[in-house]
């Protein structure tokens, strides 16, 4: 234990590690890692690293063990000799049996134990590395192992501490502010917001008591985010409508600089996040197109208000592909032949399509989303994508192009937005066939402009600047560590759920 | 401590619950008589006995010297052990203790270091080399629920009545522990939507989860714990924190105070 730093929250009101007092440490999810086990789940949180493994239900041993009306939980914590400073002894501790104890009883409430009666459900929980947090952690890992294994849960189970530190009520608490701290108040809620774990040493008032109670659900809302996100990468069936999943993705980009907001005031990266924004805005912009179609797709979603907005905006642009259309009109009738105007009016049109009719659920984005994070490569991704794209797309971009075509004639002004399109399209080649290009197309440029990282901005704005803060703040994390961690960020950054805050980009870490 | 409990019996409790209602026909808010004893034990260099209702503990503190910790190399070592006597329960056997008691010392444990009970800098026999080690071992003699409130009550008391053994070491006189803070654990059982002080051995049987809090005498909170499978509500932690408070300062003025005094 190293001797206590003067301040462990500066004037500035940043923590050590340059997080916000409600701000929770990065976290990494990888599920199914071990082939052996029902269930696994591998968790990096801060530079806490915890593997579980969840076996069941099975036959409970010993026999006496067994109980006729349900399921015996077993939960198993243990630290790796090498996980903390000095080399813990082998073996369980007085403390271990405890965390066992409690953290088994976190879980009871959840499990529905009693489909399985006279069987054990065992948690095995093994920290590799420790940095204060490590129960919170087991728990969050355990819950997506338990959920791997496929066992009847009520819920997931998330798990933060909060503590005070320097006198201040703060978030889950890094090593050097356990060790500093004043205290320590580990809990782990349900979905639902049931406390099922809590325990608490230290010294705090009833009132701050309180205060801590709304950062931990605060924290454990943005790890069930996570959470939830990594079970639907693993989980979720693909739709082949990968047109909403793209703009759903446009849509969050923009959404996500005005929800975003407030989270970023206690987000760490606040500062980088509000600046990869401003820069992040100028091309959304350009991609006005494809926001209108996000917009549409998401009319019943939450943030109506906003894609309203947007929508307006994108009507404006529409307005110039009808005069784009004027040209076109001729061409469509040969149709084949001209293919590129083609495309611009079979954008526009399918954007009105999305806005007439509802469009898929954003859910299977995560899947293409993903692959094209793992693959890097656009181009693989996009013909599948077409493919299902041009199918749906064809028909109805007739149709609608009839509807357009009246409108069209009110107006021909913007032909020089629409051009940058055209060329950013051309720039990709994304367009080997002749077919409409689906949303998801229109969306790629973007994404492509940038290579991967860009990528990750168009789903994550913040991404890269929080990555390069996190690099330079944890000098001690291998590269090994940061490049599994990327790997992880494409399922959950992918998931669009309306109803997540911007802030989950800073969680990804 | 799951004992053995009939349906009929669990359902009559609950149904008193329900009305507002104890078996024994105590409030919600109403300790169990509570008789402390201290200086029970001469060989133990201080030591407590706690009879709550038909609940029995036997708090015994021994001092020995031995080397600190490397990152506090100027403090005494607290050691809490806490045994489920096979004596205090048909359910208790021997052997290596189990994990409720392997937690209710380490709640026990957690109030005591927490609240800074302990003046531990004054325990230092020489820096770096020797410190006195302070074993509070917990004997739980009968087991008729809420070990965990008297294991609390008889540790604070035990080491107030504790002597320091300088003379058996030649380091001067012998001198009473330095305490700073008189820590006192009140434990809440929720039955159906309830919070009752004190459970019996029963209402633990029949209540759905525990928390206990610990507090300090200036009302801030040293250490909780939940035990049992079912969830709170937050709104019903923050009730239990407050009933817990209110119950710990009663619990505060009538035993430990007056021991204070007696000194």
């Amino acid at each position: 234990m190293s001797d206590k730093p003067e301040k462990l929250i500066t004037d500035d009101g940043l923590r050590l590690d340059g997080r916000h007092a409600d701000e929770i440490r990065p976290m990494k999810i990888e599920i199914g890692v071990l082939s052996r086990a029902d269930g696994s789940c591998y968790l990096e949180w801060g530079r806490n690293k915890v593997l579980v493994g969840v076996f069941g239900p099975r036959e409970a041993h010993p026999r006496r063990s067994q109980r006729a009306d349900t399921a015996v939980i077993r939960y198993k914590y243990n630290m790796a000799s090498f996980s903390v400073e000095d080399r813990a002894r082998p073996g369980p501790s007085r403390r271990s049996i405890e965390i066992s104890k409690v953290s088994r009883e976190a879980f009871e409430p959840v499990i529905m134990a009693e489909l399985f009666p006279k069987t054990a459900i065992d948690i095995f929980v093994e920290v590799l590395q420790a940095d204060a947090g490590t129960r919170t952690a087991a728990i969050n890992a355990s819950s997506i192992a338990l959920a791997d294994a496929g066992i009847p849960m009520k819920g997931l189970v998330t798990s933060c501490a909060f503590g005070k530190v320097d006198g201040q009520i703060v978030l889950d608490l890094n090593k050097e502010e356990d060790n500093h701290g004043e205290a320590d108040f580990p809990v782990a809620m349900t979905q639902d917001g049931e406390i099922t774990l809590l325990q608490m040493d230290g010294n705090l008032t009833p009132d701050e008591i309180r205060k801590g109670f709304e950062l931990v659900k605060k924290g454990c809302k943005e790890i069930l985010e996570i959470q939830q996100a990594v079970l639907r990468k693993k989980f979720e069936t693909p739709v082949e409508e990968p047109e909403a999943e793209v703009t759903e993705e446009a849509e969050e980009s923009e959404l996500e600089a005005v929800e975003t907001e407030p989270s970023l005031e206690y987000a760490p990266e606040a500062a980088l996040v509000e600046k990869i924004i401003e820069e992040a805005k100028e091309p959304e912009e350009e991609l006005s197109e494809e926001t209108v179609e996000a917009c549409a797709v998401n009319e019943e979603a939450p943030e109506c208000d906003k894609v309203e907005k947007i929508i307006k905006d994108a009507e404006a642009e529409v307005v110039e592909g009808e005069a784009l259309k004027e040209v076109i009109e001729a061409e469509i009738k040969e149709k084949e032949t001209e293919e590129e105007a083609f495309e611009d009016e079979a954008e526009f049109e399918s954007a009105f399509e999305a806005s007439f009719e509802e469009v898929p659920e954003p859910e299977e984005l995560e899947e293409s989303e993903f692959e094209e994070n793992v693959s890097e490569d656009e181009t693989e991704v996009e013909p599948e994508i077409k493919e299902s794209a041009d199918e749906e797309a064809q028909p109805e971009v007739e149709t609608q192009l009839e509807e357009e075509k009246a409108e069209v004639e009110e107006e021909s002004q913007l032909e020089q937005e629409i051009q940058p399109e055209e060329e950013v399209q051309s720039e990709e080649e994304v367009q080997p066939e002749e077919e409409v290009q689906s949303e998801e197309e229109e969306v790629q440029p973007e994404e492509n402009d940038g290579t991967e990282e860009v990528v990750s901005k168009g789903t994550f704005e913040s991404e890269p600047g929080i990555e390069s803060e996190a690099e330079s703040r944890k000098e001690a994390l291998e590269q090994i560590v940061e490049e599994p961690e990327e790997e992880c960020k494409g399922p959950w950054k992918v998931v669009k759920d309306p109803s997540e805050s911007g802030s989950r980009g800073e969680n990804d870490e | 401590m799951s004992e053995v409990i009939a349906t009929l019996k669990k359902d009559y409790i609950y149904n008193l619950m329900i009305k507002g209602k104890r078996q024994d026909g105590r409030g919600f808010k109403d300790f169990r008589d509570i008789k402390l004893e201290t200086n029970v034990i001469s060989k133990a260099e201080g030591s407590a006995k706690v009879t709550l209702g038909d609940t029995q503990v036997l708090v015994g503190v021994k001092l020995q010297p031995g080397t600190p910790f490397p990152d506090s190399q100027d403090e005494g070592v607290i050691i809490t052990n806490l045994e489920l006597n096979p004596i205090a329960s048909p359910e208790f056997e021997p052997g290596p203790p189990r994990e409720e008691a392997i937690e209710m010392a380490r709640v026990v444990d957690r109030g005591i270091r927490e609240a800074g009970a302990i003046d531990i800098k004054k325990l230092c026999i020489s820096v770096g080399e020797s410190v006195w080690i302070i074993y509070i071992d917990v004997h739980v003699l009968n087991d008729d629920g809420n070990v965990i409130d008297a294991s609390c009550l008889a540790a604070i008391a035990a080491l107030m009545t504790t002597v320091v053994p300088n003379e058996q070491q030649g380091i001067g006189a012998d001198v009473p522990l330095a305490m700073k803070e008189m820590p006192v654990g009140v434990t809440l059982a929720k039955i159906g939507s309830k919070l009752m002080v004190d459970p019996s051995l029963d209402e633990e049987a029949v209540c759905e989860t525990k928390l206990t809090v610990v507090s300090s005498s200036d009302g801030s909170i040293a250490g909780m714990q939940k035990m049992g499978p079912a969830p709170f509500t937050e709104a019903e932690v923050l009730e239990a924190i407050d009933m817990a408070c209110e119950k710990a300062a009663e619990l505060r003025e009538l035993y430990l105070e007056e021991l204070v005094k007696k000194e």
